[in-house]
């Protein structure tokens, strides 16, 4: 731990996680490879950071997320065309870029506090001692009457939850089936010929 | 390429996470840790992504506020919150001081720790924020807003319903500010303010002298005690005092960035004087580098140095521009030859 990239990384690019999830939605036609991509795009924006950080992270960002589709593009061979208009333009939204804030403050603590309520009762309980209170493990276990173990679960299972409000992340993977993404598509079109080779 | 899947992945990161938070967490639990996090850029991206969404989530702690420990209200109770009517929300002020040599998300638990009852009547003492030498650290704000901070530094935050007031008593801080046009954000620099609504921007003060660079959005920096103007700042304008005589710079953006690149650990350089990089140098590390040659000071170096490794840097002189390096106690001497 405390590498300056560690650092940099969570101030200078985790920021835009809100907008890059978003972009990749958008422009990504199969709801199930989106956190593949998203972490893919991490990645190798990390590796490239090693040995020069870019001056300007956002752009970057999704210049990697833009490339890492168009790769996976060619490889499929078979894609939606709304989304390959967008990629092959190689230009990247303009609002995507907008240096705003993805979420005011009041509002992030809003989608916190309703995360935190939708949890079910006992992870709620365990939340609120372990986060709210800093209650230990120990701690938390007597109070509740349960074992570490379950605190452990419990926690483990609301912290996802809540991470996931605080990126504005409702999580859509897997409730599309892969039929459902290509009727989403509008159309779909071969794009390599040059190969024979089936993929799905 | 990680052999798991994305979702495995982050599997194991929160189970890391949340054995961190509640414990019992040992050195060789560290180790581990440290151990997959090498393993695989893809675990140290997907944990570093948890990591700062888990530290955010402490911005929940303000419900706590007047609730005696262990007492979980029931769901919509915290609506009733008087911080959440007026849609800003200020941050529990907590005793709690930083050594800052954790980052992980065990410290953010730590920082808005204490929830008081001075909170709600709006007295803040202010919390304090202090980095070792060497040390480069990030700070969420409950405001939502960020504050990345350099070496040696020492921050007070006094956060209100009326006004988010920094305290920049030494050393240097860069500020992502939240949107919040109720509540300006203040940095207080020796005598000088600056004002921001909502942008990205540093200050650092060296003895009365400040210098504030911009990356994006206004900042508004006051007049000085002797009167003068305030100056409002536009994205690649740098402002500094020099014995207290306001100085405006023009500088590209990229220059900016260049200047800021501490918050990743390093120093760059651009044709800067011998003497000022090696200035620079000393304020990372208790261990100092002298320059004994009055000839050296006016060297001009460029290049991109981590701020830490000042051996790396005086190697580069050793071998790159023939300079004499002698060991002296714990400094280290440079002549020519």
């Amino acid at each position: 731990m405390g590498e300056p990239l560690d650092t940099w990384f969570k101030c200078e690019v985790i920021v835009h996680d809100e907008a890059l999830t978003r972009y990749l939605r958008r422009h990504w036609p199969y709801p199930d490879d989106i956190y593949d991509l998203r972490q893919e795009t991490y990645v190798r924006m990390y590796e490239s950071a090693r040995t020069h950080i870019p001056a300007a992270s956002r752009p970057f960002l999704f210049k990697i997320a833009q490339r890492l589709m168009a790769d996976r593009i060619r490889k499929r061979r078979i894609v939606a065309i709304d989304s390959m208009v967008d990629l092959e333009t190689s230009r990247v939204a303009v609002d995507d870029l907008s240096p705003e804030r993805e979420t005011a403050a009041h509002q992030e603590l809003r989608r916190l506090a309703d995360a935190l309520d939708r949890l079910p009762p006992k992870c709620r309980e365990v939340v609120w001692m372990c986060r709210i209170d800093n209650m230990s493990r120990k701690e938390a276990a007597a109070h509740l009457g349960v074992s570490g173990k379950t605190i452990e679960k419990h926690l483990m299972k609301g912290m996802k939850r809540l991470i996931e409000a605080v990126f504005g992340d409702v999580g859509v993977s897997g409730r599309h089936s892969l039929e459902e993404a290509e009727k989403r598509a509008t159309t779909v079109r071969v794009l390599s010929k040059d190969t024979d080779q089936e993929e799905r | 390429m990680s052999m798991e899947t994305s979702r495995e992945t982050e599997q194991q990161a929160l189970a890391w996470l949340t054995r961190q938070e509640i414990g019992p967490w040992s050195e060789s639990d560290q180790s581990g840790l440290d151990e997959w996090l090498r393993a695989d850029t893809a675990h140290r991206v997907t944990y570093l992504r948890l990591e700062a969404g888990w530290e955010r989530t402490g911005r929940l702690k303000t419900f706590s506020v007047g609730a005696a420990p262990g007492v979980v209200p029931r769901p919509g109770e915290w609506r009733r919150s008087p911080f959440f009517e007026h849609r800003t929300v200020s941050a529990a002020p907590s005793a709690v001081r930083r050594s800052a040599v954790k980052v992980a998300a065990l410290a953010a638990g730590i920082l808005l720790a204490t929830g008081t009852a001075s909170y709600l009547t709006g007295i803040f003492s202010g919390k304090v924020y202090e980095t070792a030498l060497g040390v480069v650290t990030s700070i969420p704000l409950s405001d939502g807003s960020s504050v990345v901070l350099n070496t040696g530094s020492k921050l007070r935050v006094s956060l209100s319903k009326k006004e988010r007031r920094i305290e920049l008593e030494a050393g240097e801080a860069f500020f992502d500010v939240a949107k919040d046009p109720s509540r300006p954000f203040v940095v207080q620099a020796g005598e000088r303010t600056i004002v921001a609504v909502g942008t990205r921007f540093s200050v650092r003060k060296d003895g009365a002298d400040i210098k504030v660079i911009l990356t994006e959005g206004r900042v508004r920096v006051g007049p000085g005690a002797n009167g003068g103007a305030a100056e409002l700042l536009v994205p690649g304008v740098t402002v500094r005092t020099r014995n207290q005589v306001l100085v405006v710079q023009k500088s590209s953006l990229q220059e900016a960035e260049q200047a800021l690149s501490w918050r990743s650990g390093y120093l760059t350089f651009d044709k800067t004087s011998l003497a000022d990089a090696v200035a620079e140098f000393n304020r990372y590390s208790p261990q100092r580098i002298v320059i004994d040659d009055p000839r050296l000071a006016a060297l001009r170096i460029s290049g991109k140095f981590r701020s830490t490794y000042a051996a790396d840097f005086v190697q580069v002189l050793q071998k790159g521009f023939g300079v004499q390096v002698e060991r002296v106690d714990e400094n280290i001497h440079l002549t020519s030859n």
